[in-house]
């Protein structure tokens, strides 16, 4: 699927205040697969998962979650707190009346999507997960350390690397897909166009500082420990897909706490990829997720 | 580096904000070297604070917040004169220069070297680029 073509099955809805864009494709009454990407991507980045699904004959949902992609763009640091962007997926379920949802996160789609997941758990039917977490320990050794991900984020280092001077999502992507020539060539500049000025790119610098890692000065610790005692409740059908070249959450950490807290879960299917492995594999994690699917009775009839 | 903290604004000369920061405590260090470096523990609000870098001039506008340790923000302007217009480039060096003079400040664990290295790895260093 092209830009193009994925970009004329969006429309937008107006959820807590602000204008969110979405694409929606597949039967009106098929159980919805709710594809959540994070930081600093777009719906954009499932393009190639979604053929598989439609073709299992799903309905898919890919929010541009608000900040990125071609939702608004809040230039008010107070709407991108954790919570705020758990609640915008709280609102687009409640607002579109989704039922019986496979949430499929990747990155900040995890925090985010799983938040919304709690609180909406009645209308959950399975999950997946990758490249992501949802708890406050352990914590990526690539987000402890000074160089470079806590130089690239301190006060005025990030709203200039970042914002003025877009290292993400051009360059910062580049450095997190296995093929970086395609890339390169045939994607980057999808990301870039749609953050192009420093205001837009807000949401790049001030996400991270909402990922726990200093109880002292932490953001959002409290938000995580609420998601982690949540998921670990969760006994719904679970997925588990990993890159085997993720550099931001090593699979043999993060993969592995998901499998402990969900010993039940189908996985880790291990595809190429880096934390964006969507770009990498995105067809074969739309296969994987279309079986899983299938397998867990997703597909079998229609929902009332 | 040539970054020079100065008693007052030269007169002639106009804002155009080019960094924003929303959280000068994300890591609380950084804000304690500002308090002190601009001496607002007991003034918060005094006129605007200028440095000069290389000959262009820097407002820094503190901002508070409710709830908030002082300060929670900060505005750079910069200065240019009349009704010139703004380098986005020279602007860009100098910003870069103001970074390292408030790294070097602020010590360790944060350093230049890391900071030059970032900047080299995503290509936004303006002094090596």
């Amino acid at each position: 699927m092209n830009r193009q073509s994925f970009v004329a099955s969006t429309s937008s809805v107006e959820i807590n205040g602000w204008r969110m864009n979405y694409f929606d494709k597949g039967p009106r009454d098929a159980s919805p697969v709710l594809l959540l990407h994070g930081n600093p991507s777009w719906g954009f980045i499932w393009r190639d998962c979604i053929p598989p699904l439609l073709s299992a004959g799903l309905r898919v949902i890919v929010p541009d979650q608000i900040g990125f992609g071609l939702s608004e763009h809040p230039h008010s640091a107070a709407a991108h707190s954790l919570e705020n962007h758990a609640a915008n997926l709280v609102a687009l379920i409640d607002r579109l009346e989704l039922k019986n949802i496979f949430f499929v996160c990747q990155d900040w789609g995890g925090p985010t999507g799983l938040g919304a997941l709690l609180a909406r758990d009645k209308c959950s039917s399975a999950i997946a997960v990758m490249s992501t977490w949802a708890w406050r320990n352990p914590s990526a050794k690539f987000h402890n350390q000074i160089l470079p991900w806590r130089t690239m984020h301190a006060p005025l280092i990030g709203p200039y690397i970042l914002g003025r001077k877009k290292a993400f999502p051009g360059r910062g992507m580049y450095l997190s897909v296995v093929d970086r020539k395609k890339f390169l060539t045939e994607t980057m500049q999808y990301y870039e166009d749609v953050l192009p000025d420093t205001d837009d790119r807000r949401l790049t610098w001030q996400w991270p500082r909402s990922i726990p890692i200093n109880e002292t000065t932490d953001i959002a610790g409290n938000f995580f420990q609420w998601l982690e005692e949540g998921v670990k409740g969760l006994k719904l059908p679970s997925l588990i897909i990993w890159g085997k070249e993720d550099k931001v959450f090593e699979p043999e950490v993060f993969a592995k706490k998901w499998l402990e807290i969900w010993p039940h879960a189908d996985g880790i299917h291990f595809v190429t990829g880096d934390h964006f492995l969507q770009e990498d594999a995105g067809n074969e994690i739309g296969v994987i997720l279309a079986e899983f699917a299938t397998q867990h009775g997703l597909t079998e009839g229609r929902l009332k | 580096m040539t970054v020079e903290i100065l008693e007052q604004i030269p007169e002639g000369l106009r804002r155009v904000p080019v960094l924003i920061e929303p959280s000068v405590g994300h890591y609380p260090e950084f804000r304690n070297f500002l308090k002190k470096v601009f001496d607002l523990e007991h003034n918060n609000f005094k006129a605007p604070c200028v440095l000069q870098v290389n000959q262009y001039f820097y407002e820094f506008i503190f901002i508070g917040r409710s709830g908030e340790e002082f300060p929670a923000a900060l505005e750079i302007n910069a200065l240019p004169p009349g009704l010139e217009p703004l380098d986005a480039e020279q602007t860009d060096r100098d910003l870069w220069e103001i970074l390292e003079w408030l790294v070097a400040g602020v010590g360790s664990p944060w350093s230049l070297e890391a900071l030059r290295e970032t900047g080299n790895i995503y290509r936004v260093n303006p002094l090596k680029n």
